[in-house]
């Protein structure tokens, strides 16, 4: 019924002013018409019970009749054509049927008098609020013209007020279409404010949608109850089963088929502090490694309200991390192997076991010797820097005596040193306790590594190895030495992997060149710290300062 | 009087064949051995003064050996030196073998720890 009654009232336009006249005048001339509908009822019903005499009767229903007739054709005009000439036309049509509604001695200064005002306020409501004015002088024009027509003196006083009517419809009318002027420009502007937000939301959220729609990281946001409200198309690949499903769910739920119990364990504790101990871990989910990063979700207020959490697939990291570390293991061996049985061999040639040698097979004997354990050196240098490298380099720690480890040393490269003239010296001073604790095999390597260079370089003179106390918390070891030195500009880069001083002094003093690089990694390995003292022509002294362990 | 024997079980035929040698130095009688499960069936018949034991074998690892030997009262006496390449091994076996030594382990190295050995009478 309502809808009815709005299609009715309904005017096409695009002005909200002119809508909203157009509309009013229809509610007008619908309102006028059911009354002119109900007096012809009236009328009628008064004629049969014979009320009013036939002629009156008459008037009214032809005075009716053409009120309706009016009233559909302006109805029609300000539907479908224009609101401004059907405004006029009513204004019109009002005035006339108020001008013929009574006698004209009553019309002009009578009863009927008052119902000009009807004209003025509807015509500064239906055109623009100044019409009352215009309306009230045709109006005063029109009762002029009918007072001195029957003969009358027209009712000044009562035409000069119709002019306060008009006044008052004026200031009714203004105000009320400032107020909705006042009001239109509001909405403009908050629809125009609603529309910036919309559409800078929609490319945030765009922007943000694209980026996770796009990358192979799997991404899933939990909210503060560990249900999942976010989920990209990676993390249903990498998972294996499909975004909506993910959606809703909890990581139990998620782990329970494809990670094992203490896996899930570690998943679960990393959500818990969300990443504040350590952000990420590595697992098996089903027949992928995957890495699970964790970190808080913050609002602008920096309060937390969720979790995101991360996944990347490790799967061919692992694979080939593993295959790198098979690979070492097996070259290691293969390149050993055959090492350690020529330097066997050798040994038991030398030690006369299928018969005694001549000096110059046993010469030979020994050179094989010599360049079989250099190679072996090498091979053994190039695995601990590949394991180093690999992070898989792991200290056995054990007590041991520093004298100890120092005589070890003053063994093994003392003849060396003797052979080329050299003094081997050594010193263990009082403070250094008699055990220490560390992996006495790793610091020995780094010992024979010093004190090999300090007697690759240095042609006369001494090598000196000296344990100390530089400080209460921590011992030293230092090998000085009176060879060519190291000059100032290389002292930075001595400690890289497969660096020497000089390429031209390669060929001269043959190595891997990475014993420096290993000792450096080892002491960083032990906590400790490395460093160089030296002077071009002077000598060198490297320096192992080393955390005192208690045993 | 024959000489004791040394049983060297090692899959690597030149590790084999110098420790033989630097047994054989040291007046040992040597046999050896390159499989794990061969190991365990010739350790059932006999009781060597010295094993000479690899830790990686075929079939039957060295620590299930070395288990085999000290749970057997007939191999009570019998000597054990665990040849390996592992150092991180050697802690863990240093309570159960008599000796460990870390690989290479040379001729002359060996030929003089088992001399040391039968000089001390222990065999």
């Amino acid at each position: 019924m309502m809808r009815i009654v709005n299609q009715l009232l309904d005017v096409p336009s695009i002005d909200p002013e002119d809508a909203r006249r157009r509309k009013l005048l229809n509610i007008l001339l619908i309102g006028i018409g059911t009354i002119t509908l109900l007096i012809l009822l009236a009328t009628s019903v008064a004629n049969i019970i014979g009320l009013v005499n036939q002629d009156e009767a008459a008037l009214l229903v032809y005075g009716c009749l053409v009120t309706l007739i009016g009233i559909s054709i302006i109805y029609v005009i300000n539907r479908y054509w224009s609101g401004w000439l059907a405004s006029l036309l009513f204004l019109l049509l009002l005035t006339v049927i108020v001008a013929f509604s009574d006698e004209p001695q009553q019309v002009v200064n009578g009863r009927a008098l008052f119902l000009f005002a009807i004209p003025v306020l509807t015509a500064s409501v239906l055109l623009r609020p100044w019409v009352s004015f215009i309306m009230t002088g045709l109006i005063d024009l029109m009762i002029s013209v009918i007072a001195l027509r029957i003969q009358f003196v027209p009712p000044v006083p009562t035409m000069l007020g119709f002019f306060a009517v008009a006044l008052v419809a004026w200031l009714a009318a203004r105000s009320l279409e400032q107020a909705l002027e006042d009001l239109r420009t509001i909405n403009r502007e908050l629809d125009q404010r609603v529309e910036e937000r919309t559409q800078e939301l929609a490319e945030a959220l765009g922007k943000n949608q694209a980026v996770l729609e796009s990358i192979t990281d799997g991404v899933v946001v939990f909210d503060n109850d560990g249900l999942a409200i976010v989920a990209n198309p990676a993390v249903a690949t990498l998972l294996g089963r499909p975004a909506d499903e993910i959606l809703g769910s909890d990581i139990k739920m998620l782990m329970s088929k494809d990670v094992s119990l203490s896996d899930q364990g570690t998943v679960t504790d990393l959500l818990r502090d969300k990443g504040k101990r350590c952000p990420s871990v590595k697992i098996e989910w089903g027949d992928k490694i995957l890495s699970v990063s964790v970190a808080p979700v913050r609002d602008d207020s920096g309060r937390v309200i969720g979790t995101v959490v991360v996944f990347r697939d490790f799967t061919r990291e692992a694979e080939v991390e593993r295959m790198k570390r098979a690979f070492v293991s097996t070259v290691s061996h293969e390149l050993r192997t055959p090492l350690n049985a020529i330097l066997g061999y050798a040994d038991m040639l030398r030690e006369a076991v299928y018969g005694p040698l001549s000096d110059l097979q046993l010469d030979t004997i020994e050179r094989i010797i010599v360049n079989s354990k250099r190679q072996l050196n090498i091979v053994n240098d190039l695995l601990d820097q590949a394991q180093i490298e690999a992070g898989r380099m792991t200290l056995s720690v054990t007590s041991f005596s520093a004298a100890d480890l120092v005589d070890d040393v003053q063994g093994v490269m003392g003849v060396l040193a003797q052979k080329i003239g050299l003094e081997l010296t050594s010193h263990v001073a009082d403070d250094v306790p008699a055990t220490l604790s560390g992996d006495r095999q790793r610091l020995h390597q780094i010992l024979i590594n010093l004190v090999g260079n300090a007697i690759k370089f240095t042609d006369k003179g001494s090598v000196h190895v000296r344990v100390y106390r530089p400080n209460a918390d921590h011992w030293a070891l230092a090998v000085s030495d009176t060879g060519c030195g190291v000059p100032p500009e290389a002292q930075s880069y001595v400690f890289d992997p497969f660096r020497q001083v000089d390429s031209s002094v390669t060929r001269e003093y043959t190595g891997s060149g990475l014993g420096l690089s290993i000792v450096k990694q080892l002491t960083t390995l032990m906590d400790g710290e490395v460093t160089l003292t030296s002077e071009v022509g002077q000598g060198s002294t490297f320096t192992i300062v080393l955390p005192l362990i208690p045993t | 009087m024959s000489n004791p024997l040394a049983l060297i079980i090692e899959d690597d035929p030149d590790a084999a064949a110098i420790f033989s040698e630097a047994l054989k130095a040291a007046e040992f009688e040597t046999e050896i051995i390159v499989t794990g499960d061969k190991a365990l069936e010739r350790l059932t018949v006999t009781t060597p003064a010295i094993v000479v034991l690899d830790m990686h074998l075929p079939h039957v690892a060295g620590p299930d050996i070395l288990r085999y030997i000290r749970a057997d009262a007939r191999l009570a006496e019998t000597q054990v030196i665990i040849a390996t390449a592992d150092s991180s091994m050697v802690d863990t076996l240093y309570e159960e073998a008599d000796l460990v030594l870390l690989k290479p382990i040379s001729f002359s190295q060996l030929r003089d720890l088992s001399r040391r050995l039968r000089q001390q009478g222990l065999l």
